[in-house]
């Protein structure tokens, strides 16, 4: 790995913990996330893994705890658009085609260097389906339209829920290339996975959740 | 790397919710016809009697356009919840609120848009004098984007509710009281020869406030209702 | 000022602690309530003299007029608890907010019926689209719409968070409608009805009124206090001391 190690992580969380109605959904959590870093968060059905990603991605309110974004606390303003998130939904529009929901997206974050729309659809694999609308896709297509906004978008950190879902064995590889991609080029993630997963670069982080 | 600005985010939340409704324009066509059947209801219900048409034909008309539109008010979040692209415009490097006032805006040219094109038709149908569908018409393009707005404020705050259909009538009604009595009252004053500038300045300065504060109402809403 | 009073307030506003406080001042305000409310009634219905003008009917007020006041400061409270909530999350104010909700409706309700049997001998109609009149099954319906948002939700804080959201919207609503309707009644030139006009009341109509005001403050608060603890003890309820509370109950 050829990132660079910076002292102040960039993502920091301090006994972080969140309740639903009154219960804790998960034990409270410590970590750091640096640049450069791939975190598996690992735990059984219910654990709480979505729940994390999306305390972390801002959609949930902190529960308890402390979280810090490059070692101050995390607020919307600071690290919007630096944070992309992928859910069980995956936020296409199924009535528009994988390119348009791509300009979206680039119209709404901006886009990443050197990257344009046409090789990266077909890189990843949607070469032919650039103008077929969403809904005619298969689910591994549609995915991989996900995908290719994580890879068109500016961000430093992912945090992907459950991205080997749905996916082949070729899309497996991708999703794998495209996380060493991101974390070679000084990017960071966070991947929840029930599966076994196995990454080009080394043995990632593992972050272990108890429900 | 080159980060969006505001002015292609806007036009990017426009061009894709634009894109989207001509897609389904089938939908488009449902409030118009919806409104028009309504309409027709009237002469039916009260016997075709001129005057006694005239008499209603401005409210009626407007009350119509105002369910037409709460009709279409329960999609205005739904596809966007269903599929996630909510919850990405939430976390996209954007003021939520300026995005919402997009997709409202878009929301509006497809819903309440072709509803005002075709109210001198409904007017005609009950014989409103065509010298006061100019005043229709302006009532019309004051309170349709107060709806729209007021409206969209509600629907973000039932976003994390099922079978919102109802509950939104109920919450929206109170809400567009004043809306109806100030457009409704500006045809009436015009069809009776009275000054009807009055009424429509209040819907314009209603209209100016609910432009600046329900979109940072709705974002608000919309925070809470995705936050569970 | 010394600082005690916001520690006082913080302390009040733990859950378990308002428990035992509703819980100890419950029965005195339903008590004093329906001494009051006795005595208001016996105050207006029999001591009072007739009005000259009105009869016996205009002794409807007596329940009339605290209901449709209580309605308003029923809607100011709800409306103040629903900022605390949305703006320190505090859970107690979420209580006292979506729990004021019905009483608050009530009151409405009892305030628009008996308005219109009032009307009724009085005007020769039910129901008159007076701004006040307006004003008045305008929030009926915002209590009503907090409400329906609440039980719309699964998770009933974020349903009271949504719904506290609606109640300050209707906050500001209710003034505009007010004005609208005024403006709408001088256009159609309708039957504006002056209810009290500019006669000062005699004390002995006015005190049984000043009393049944009591009386009905202090059922909200006993009907508030007995709302909020049910309430607290299923939101609570995994926690230690609704833990306690049921052993106790079971030793009994």
């Amino acid at each position: 790995m050829t990132a660079v190690r910076t002292v102040v992580p960039l993502l920091e969380a301090r006994a972080v913990s969140f309740q639903r109605q009154d219960e804790p959904v998960f034990a409270p959590l410590d970590f750091r996330l640096h640049e450069g870093e791939l975190a598996l968060v690992e735990g059984d059905n219910g654990s709480g893994k979505t729940t994390l990603l999306r305390m972390l991605a801002g959609l949930l309110h902190l529960g308890a705890g402390d979280l810090l974004w490059r070692g101050e606390a995390l607020q919307r303003d600071l690290c919007a658009g630096d944070i992309l998130f992928l859910g069980h939904q995956l936020g296409l529009k199924a009535d528009l085609s994988p390119r348009e929901n791509l300009r979206v997206a680039t119209g709404l974050h901006g886009t990443r260097e050197g990257m344009d729309s046409a090789s990266l659809l077909a890189e990843i694999g949607l070469r032919g389906y650039e103008d077929e609308p969403v809904r005619r896709l298969s689910a591994g297509q549609k995915k991989r339209a996900a995908l290719a906004r994580l890879a068109m978008l500016p961000a430093t950190l992912w945090l992907l829920d459950e991205p080997y879902a749905n996916l082949d064995r070729a899309g497996i590889a991708l999703v794998n290339d495209m996380l060493e991609r991101h974390t070679n080029g000084g990017g960071a993630a966070m991947v929840t996975s029930h599966g076994t997963v196995s990454f080009h670069g080394g043995e990632p982080r593992r972050i272990r959740m108890h429900g | 790397m080159s980060r969006a600005t505001l002015t292609t985010a806007c036009a990017a939340m426009l061009r894709r919710d634009l894109t989207l409704a001509w897609r389904r324009r089938g939908d488009i066509a449902m409030p118009v016809l919806y409104a028009l059947i309504v309409t027709m209801l009237f002469p039916f219900a009260l016997g075709p009697e001129d005057t006694l048409l005239q008499r209603i034909a401005g409210g009626v008309v407007l009350v119509t356009v105002l369910l037409a539109m709460l009709l279409a008010l329960d999609a205005m979040f739904a596809s966007d919840i269903e599929d996630g692209s909510l919850e990405q415009l939430v976390l996209a490097p954007q003021p939520l609120a300026l995005m919402l006032g997009m997709k409202i805006l878009a929301h509006w040219v497809t819903i309440a848009l072709p509803l005002i094109v075709i109210s001198p038709l409904m007017a005609a149908l009950l014989h409103l004098p065509a010298s006061v569908i100019p005043v229709l018409l302006l009532a019309l393009l004051l309170a349709t984007p107060l709806l729209s707005l007021l409206g969209a404020v509600l629907v973000a705050l039932t976003v994390g509710t099922r079978r919102s259909g109802m509950l939104l009538a109920l919450m929206l009604l109170p809400l567009c009281v004043p809306a109806v009595i100030f457009a409704a009252g500006a045809v009436a004053a015009a069809q009776q020869g009275l000054p009807w500038l009055a009424p429509i300045s209040w819907l314009a300065a209603a209209l100016v406030l609910a432009v600046v504060l329900a979109p940072l109402a709705c974002a608000a809403a919309l925070r809470i209702a995705l936050d569970s | 000022m010394a600082n005690w009073v916001p520690l006082w307030l913080h302390r009040l506003s733990s859950p378990p602690t308002f428990y035992r406080f509703a819980g100890m001042l419950q029965p005195w305000a339903m008590t004093l309530a329906l001494l009051l409310g006795a005595i208001a009634l016996y105050g207006g219905l029999v001591l009072a003299p007739a009005d000259y003008q009105q009869g016996d009917a205009y002794r409807i007020i007596f329940i009339h007029v605290p209901s449709a006041w209580m309605s308003m400061f029923i809607y100011a409270v709800m409306g103040v608890a629903s900022f605390i909530a949305l703006v320190w999350r505090i859970k107690l104010a979420e209580v006292v907010a979506m729990e004021s909700a019905p009483i608050g409706a009530a009151f409405t309700f009892i305030t628009l019926v008996t308005g219109s049997l009032w009307g009724k001998p009085m005007w020769g109609t039910w129901w008159t689209w007076d701004a006040r009149l307006t004003s008045e099954l305008v929030l009926l319906f915002l209590f009503l719409g907090v409400i329906g948002l609440y039980r719309a939700f699964e998770d009933r804080r974020q349903g009271a968070r949504a719904a506290a959201f609606l109640a300050i919207i209707g906050i500001i609503n209710v003034p505009i409608v007010h004005f609208s309707v005024n403006w709408w009644n001088t256009l159609h030139q309708g039957s504006t009805v002056n209810v009290f006009g500019k006669s000062t009341m005699s004390w002995d109509m006015l005190w049984p009124l000043l009393t049944m005001t009591l009386a009905t403050k202090f059922y909200y608060a006993a009907s508030l206090f007995r709302r909020a603890r049910t309430d607290l003890l299923s939101l609570e309820g995994g926690k230690d001391w609704v833990r306690q509370i049921a052993q106790d109950e079971d030793a009994r």
